[in-house]
Parts: C-alpha cells; structure tokens; sequence
C-alpha cells in the first residue's frame, strides 16, 4: 500500500469572482504502516487535502496515486477508494443517524455490498476494537455519552477495513481523559491493526505522543515533512510559522541558550526527567 | 453557497435601503397587487419603469437581480412552451402535426414571463435592500393589529427571523454530513426516486437532531440574555418615518395610478 | 477585599450584608436531576452538586476546573439562574437566585457565554447581535447604540460591526458573544467552556479577551474549562470531582498536586510534571514552577550552585 501526491493543487470557486487557491502543488509519498501527524492553522489547507485522499474532492491540478493508480480516473471505482481510505471527520459523532449502535456502524459495510454474514464479523470487530462494549450495540446511539458516541462514528469508518485511516482532530472538544482515550485508542488501531494512519491537528503535544513523522502545512504548502523529534527540534522555524512547539521543547530550548547543551530533539516528560537527572545527579545509577 | 438570494442582504448604504422596512414590505405588497391589474403594454412599461429606478436607485448590482431570475429559468421556460403551443387563438402562425403556435398564445406567453420576470426582481429588491431583522421587524409591526384576534405577531417575527439566521449555517452542517457519509461509502446521485429519497435519511436524520441541539442551546442563550417575549423590549434600531418614506410612498401612489389608468388605454 | 472593623456592631452588620460583599456565595447548594430509565418507570435521582459553598469576590477571576461530569457547567448555570437550586442556595450580588423575582436581575449581573460559538447567535448582522440583550432590558435606542459600539470595542471587533457572524471564525464568533453579553452592563461574566471548540489561534483571542476585562475593566470571571493553560492564568482555581469541589485554591498549589490531578484526570502543564519530578528524585527545586521561564531559571540557579 502507497500513496503518492504528486503537484496536487485544489482552486476553490475556479473561473468565479470568489476563487481562491487553498493548497498549492503538494508532493507526499506515504507508505504502509506509516503514523503521520499533518499539522497546521486553520486555513493552512489541511482539511481541503485530506479529502483529496479519499477523492471527496477532486484536485485541480496534479494527481493522486494510490498503489500506483490514480483514484480519480475512474468514477466507478470511487466507492473502493473510499473504503481503502477511511476518512474521519471532525465531531464524527454528529453523523450517527441510526436506530442502533449496530446499525450505524453496518452502514459503512452495507454499502460496500457485503453479504450479512460479512457485515456482522466487521461491526462487530469495529466495535470492539474502539472499546465499545456488545451491551450497547442494541441501545440508540443518541442515549451514549459523548466520548462513547464518537468511539461509534470511528467504528462507523473502521468497520470498513480501510488501510488507511485518517482522522481530523479526533480529539476535538474532549477533556483530557476523553483524549487521552481516544488517542490511547488510535495508538493501538496502528499497532495492533497494521493500518496507516495520519492525523490531523493543532495540538503538536497530542501528536508527539503518537506519531513517527510530522507534515507541517502554511497557506496550502508544505513547509516541513521529517521525523517526529527532527520536526520539533527546530522551535523557531514552527514559531515562524504561527505554531507552538511542544512545552518541552521551549525548556530544552531555554535551557540550552543557557549552556545546558542537552539535546534538543526531547518532548517527553520522562525523557526530559532523564536528562536533566543525569545532569545534576551524574553520579547517580537510573 | 453564495449563489441563494433568499434572505442575502446586501449591504450598502442607498435610498432604498434607507426606506423603513415597513413601508418596502408594504410597497412590495402593493407592487404585486399592481402586476395582477396590468391589463396591456402600457401597464407592464410602467412596472418595468418603476422596477428600473428602485433598482438604479438601490445601489444593488444587477447581477444579484438575476441570480434571484436563475433559480425560476426553468419554470419561465415550461410556462413560456405550454403557453406557446398549447394556446388556442384564431392567428396561427404555424403548425406542427396538431400544435399550432398562435399569435395569441406568443402574446399570452410573453405576457406571463415578463409578469413573473418582474415579481421575481421586485421582490428580489425587498430582501436584497431589507436586513432579514429589519423584514421581520417590519412584519411584526404590520401583524401588531392583529395580536387582538391571536396572532402571535412577535413570536412569529422572531421564528422567521432565526430561521433565516440559521439556514447557511445549517447549509454549511449539510454539506459535511453529506462528506461524511460519502466516505462511508453513502451515494446519493445513483438509483430511482425510491431510492435517492432512502439515501436522504443518513443527511436528514443528523441534520434534524443538529438542529433540535442548536435550538435548545439557542433558547438557553436567549434566556440568558434576559429575553422574555415582548416584554418591554426596546430595538436599538426604531423604526420610524422619515419624509423620503413619504416621498417613496409618493412615488409608489403615482405607479398605482398610472397602472390602473393604463388599463382604461 | 479587605475589611477594617472596629466595633461589634460594624461587624455584625458586615455578617447581615456578608452575601452582598460578595459577588458570588453559594451555601451547600446542591443540584440532582431525575433520570427514567427506558421503561419511563423508575426513576434514579443523580445528584449533579454536592453541597458546593463557594465564593467569589469583585475583581476576581477564578478557574473551575474538572472533566465531563464533574458538575462545573452545571454549577455554571446556577451562577446565571438557568437552573435553581434543589438545596442550598446561591446569591448573586445579593440576590438569592431561588426567588423568582430575582431571576431577571441575577442574568443581568451575571452573563453568561456559552460553549457553541454558534448557537449563542441570534442575528444576521453584528451589532444587532450585540444589542439582543439590552433590547431585552428595555434599554433607550440610543443608549444601546452607545452599549453595543462600547462592547464590540472592549473586545477588539469594533471593524466588524456589519458582518455577518456566520462568515467569522470561531474565536471572532465567541468575542461577538462576549459583547453581546458586555452590553448588558453585567458585574460579572460566567464562561462555560467557551474555547473547547475553538483552534489554538480562537482559544488566545479569546482567553486574552477576558485576562484584559478582568484586569483593566475589573470584571469579575469566572472560567468553566479543562485546559490548564487557561486556569494557571486565573487568581483562584476550583477543582471540582463527581459534584463536589476537592480543591481550591491559588494556580501553584493547585497544580503541583500532581499526582491528584492526574487521577482525577485534569492535566497538568508538562513543566510542573517535570519540576515535581526532580522533586522527588531528590532535587532540591519547588515542585510547583508553572511556566518554562521560571523553570529555566530555577534550573540556571541550580546549575550555579553545584
């Protein structure tokens, strides 16, 4: 499994007096079993290019290869490109629509034409993978509590089997005990379940907890694409951008200015505990 | 979503924006009564004279006057060919198979499209030149008289007022659900009636209960800012009568005239 | 707020008008809701407060901190009288928000802006958002005019004036709100949750809108959220669990419980994760340093002493 952008740009409104060019002349090549955090503000084109991926969107220029075939070109197949690429959206829970937590989740299957029997191995797996317990698959999705409604909407796409799954801000609106479950959550969709995953956020602490590489968007271009902590190590240039480094970052940062030299690349708690134990207490076993 | 000239207020500071919102809904109402009464060319010169100096006057660009006209092409046309051909009058101009076009039925046609041209952009000046609060402002003064017989004038107002607020947003929140769906494998172009109508649950169902949530959260809001009905509530804007609102209605009596003089032509 | 008293009588008139010294006093108020289950038969009494006796004063900006269901937008809605309580009670300024005829009053001291950017709007233009609550109030015409090119001004979107609010973003949408509500003249402002669905760029504007009311327009806050980022920047922090409030108390000793905090499931900011860390690995460092300045600082010292 691969995906490959190549010069992918998308115009708003082309040919109109509101045109406006929202990502322009992207390149990313994504392969299997990747955890990608795509960062970026609000308007950097981040929404706009993940609905590229599962040809929501159809681009204006450029292509999109997905194991070397371009999804657009044949409109019959867009129904399996949208099952091998499972898109999330922001407050999925506000598209639940059901009689029951286990219908909701067949409608994905449902409508890939999967035989019943088909259908209820995978609701039933979707379900338990979010941690959504058989007790509540009969009951009415709109009686669950918040955090249990979106772990369904998620189900909703996983049940699809996609291979790859991208998620916008999964933990939008959530209290940290919501988040932390939610992410903990993904965390084990990738590892447990082989699948690609990018995510989409603000938050450059909630990514560095989860991902391996990092995609920062600006104003519809990719302004930088590495490793997790290589991203991260270079605060000033997120800052130019208008975003915040992880915490930790700053303090690596602030103290290496001050002739610490630790290294910079650190956003971990325990990391940073380490580190600086093994500075003032260097004498000392850990 | 900007091509919707219902409830599209377009901003700028012109005469005819200026107009108390109840004398333009009340000019607007005569207007449309005036278009029932045109019995011949001289009447619809009239109207589209009138129609001309409002929208000169209003400051409005044409093109969102023919946005408004876009959105009935259709049934312009329909009229325009039913009318055409299936008119029966002693001129016929000429005839295939059975149908024959008559002279009367061109002008019978042409009568209806320029009629329905013209309610559509005079109507289109109301909405385009009025704030949506200051219509429902104005529609809740005209409805006041009626309060004796139980009209809730001001709930009403204030019905029609939110649910214009609300309706790009809830546009906006139909255009995601729709995304969301769609990536999980949801079509809504393919199939017979039956099944395009099944395939509208998945986008009707959320949307409603969206909108069930907006409007209990929107009561609590409501209430916390101290509103209570029409309990001595005050407008920052006041409606009130200028002498350019009596010019306009000056200006409208002279139309009302002229139509109705036209029809003794 | 300091009080010198001098003779018994001074301070037993003081204990009479005590509730109106404060902008906010609640005494064991407690609130519960009835649950039916699907049957529509029996009934389970939830009891959302526990016993809360909170106070807050003029001029302060207090934090309520907890997750989903501890009881915080629900304590919220009293302050504003959108709910009463079932036991106890609660007075805004003075006013006992149990008494019906205090009801209006109660909302007009103490406004409220919600979580949903959206739905707390109720016009198509700006300003006549923003003039919704003193046209509610009865206000004279040209007074409101005045109120709501003030409000809009306080909160930095003087130039938006005849926008239309659905084209705002987020953050922007929240600041009309908050106009809206600063148009009524209140004493204080309840915010529930108001940056939960905000990006960070909306969650600045907006924290920074009400740091500055707070501190130049000496408005008293009270901040109903989970991010802690927010709350390490109020006067006071109130930690509430299941109903009840289990601390409060100031920002720093708040935060370097930071064990408590985690169970309870708050965060808490990475920095003070770290100092307590050192702490208890034996560094001689304060376990409560809240922000990255002062923990380079603390550390620079450190280093130089060793």
């Amino acid at each position: 499994m691969s995906i490959e952008i190549k010069n992918l740009s998308y115009i708003y409104n082309k040919g109109t007096a509101f045109e406006q060019t929202a990502i322009h002349d992207i390149n990313i090549s994504i392969q299997k079993g990747e955890f990608i955090g795509l960062i970026g503000h609000t308007g950097s084109g981040k929404s706009t290019l993940i609905q590229h991926l599962n040809a929501l969107l159809k681009p204006s220029t450029g292509h999109i290869l997905l194991d070397g075939e371009d999804i657009n070109a044949d409109s019959s197949k867009l129904k399996r490109i949208r099952q091998r690429v499972g898109l999330v959206f922001q407050y999925p829970e506000h598209q639940l629509f059901e009689m029951t937590v286990y219908k909701d989740v067949a409608f994905g299957p449902e409508n890939m034409g999967l035989s019943k029997e088909e259908t209820d191995k995978r609701v039933k797996a979707a379900l338990e993978n979010v941690g959504v317990d058989e007790s509540v698959h009969e009951k009415s999705p709109f009686e669950l509590s918040g955090g249990q409604k979106r772990r369904v909407a998620i189900a909703g796409v996983l049940a699809m089997e996609p291979e790859v799954l991208v998620l916008d801000e999964p933990a939008a609106g959530l209290d940290p005990r919501g988040r932390d479950e939610v992410l903990g959550l993904i965390k084990s969709m990738h590892s447990n379940l082989g699948i690609t995953v990018i995510l989409v956020s603000h938050s450059m602490e909630d990514v560095s907890r989860l991902v391996n590489r990092v995609i920062v968007m600006h104003q519809g271009r990719i302004a930088m694409d590495g490793a997790l902590n290589e991203v991260f190590s270079r605060v000033e240039e997120i800052e130019a951008l208008g975003l915040r480094a992880p915490s930790i970052s700053y303090l690596m940062k602030g103290l290496n200015e001050r002739g610490f030299g630790l290294p910079q690349d650190i956003y971990k708690v325990e990391d940073a505990v380490d580190c600086l134990l093994k500075v003032f207490q260097p004498g000392v076993c850990k | 979503m900007n091509g919707m000239t219902i409830g599209q207020y377009y901003p700028v500071n012109s005469r005819i924006h200026r107009l108390d919102p109840r004398v333009k809904l009340v000019a607007a109402f005569i207007y449309i009564t005036m278009l029932f009464l045109v019995k011949n060319f001289w009447g619809y010169l009239f109207a589209a004279f009138f129609v001309s100096l409002t929208i000169y006057a209003s400051k409005v660009p044409i093109i969102y006057m023919l946005r408004g006209l876009k959105n009935i092409i259709f049934i312009i046309t329909f009229m325009l060919v039913m009318n055409i051909f299936f008119t029966k009058g002693e001129r016929v101009l000429f005839s295939i198979w059975k149908i024959s076009v008559t002279m009367e039925g061109l002008i019978l046609s042409a009568r209806m499209a320029v009629r329905l041209i013209l309610l559509v952009v005079g109507t289109s000046i109301l909405t385009l030149t009025t704030s949506p609060i200051q219509l429902t402002d104005g529609i809740e003064y005209l409805l006041k008289p009626f309060k004796r017989f139980g009209v809730p004038a001001h709930e009403i107002a204030m019905m029609m007022s939110i649910a214009l607020r609300f309706i790009p947003t809830l546009v906006e929140e139909l255009d995601k659900i729709m995304k969301a769906q769609k990536a999980r494998g949801a079509d809504f172009d393919t199939g017979g009636l039956i099944r395009k109508a099944k395939s509208l649950i998945p986008l009707l169902v959320p949307l409603f209960i969206s909108a069930f949530r907006r409007a209990d959260e929107l009561a609590m809001a409501m209430e916390a800012r101290c509103y209570r009905g029409d309990y001595n509530r005050t407008r920052m804007k006041e409606m009130k009568l200028y002498p350019y609102d009596y010019r306009f209605m000056a200006v409208v009596g002279a139309f009302c005239i002229a139509v109705i003089g036209s029809r003794f032509v | 707020m300091k009080i010198c008293s001098g003779n018994i009588l001074f301070r037993k008139k003081l204990t009479e008008i005590g509730d109106k010294m404060n902008m906010i006093k609640s005494l064991k108020l407690s609130f519960e809701y009835t649950q039916y289950n699907e049957e529509k038969e029996s009934k389970e009494h939830l009891l959302a407060l526990k016993d809360i006796d909170l106070s807050v004063e003029k001029g302060e900006f207090i934090a309520i901190l907890g997750t989903n269901g501890s009881g915080k937008s629900t304590l919220a809605k009293h302050i504003n009288a959108l709910l009463t309580p079932v036991r106890g009670t609660l007075w805004v300024k003075g006013y006992d928000t149990n008494m019906e005829e205090n009801i209006w009053e109660v909302r007009k001291t103490a406004g409220m802006v919600f979580q949903n950017p959206d739905n707390q709007i109720i016009a198509t233009v700006v300003e006549e958002d923003v003039a919704f609550g003193p046209e509610n109030l009865g206000v004279e015409p040209k007074e409101i005019r005045k109120r709501v090119n003030e409000s809009l001004e306080a909160v930095g979107m003087s130039e938006y004036l005849n926008h239309q609010p659905h084209l705002l973003s987020g953050g922007q949408k929240q600041r009309i709100a908050i106009a809206g509500v600063l148009a009524m003249k209140p004493d204080c402002i309840v915010l529930d949750e108001p940056t939960a669905m905000l990006d960070p760029q909306g969650r600045k504007e907006v924290i920074d809108t009400v740091i500055r009311l707070n501190r130049e327009e000496d408005m008293t806050v009270v901040l109903i959220t989970h991010y802690m980022e927010e709350a390490i920047q109020a006067h006071r922090v109130v930690v509430m669990e299941d109903g009840a409030i289990i601390m409060d108390g100031e920002p720093k000793s708040i935060f370097s419980n930071v064990e408590r905090m985690k169970e309870i499931g708050l965060d808490v900011p990475q920095v003070t994760e770290i100092s307590h860390e050192l702490r208890k690995n034996g560094l001689n460092i304060p376990g409560d340093i809240l922000s990255t300045e002062e923990m380079v600082e603390t550390l620079c010292q450190l280093k130089s002493k060793t």
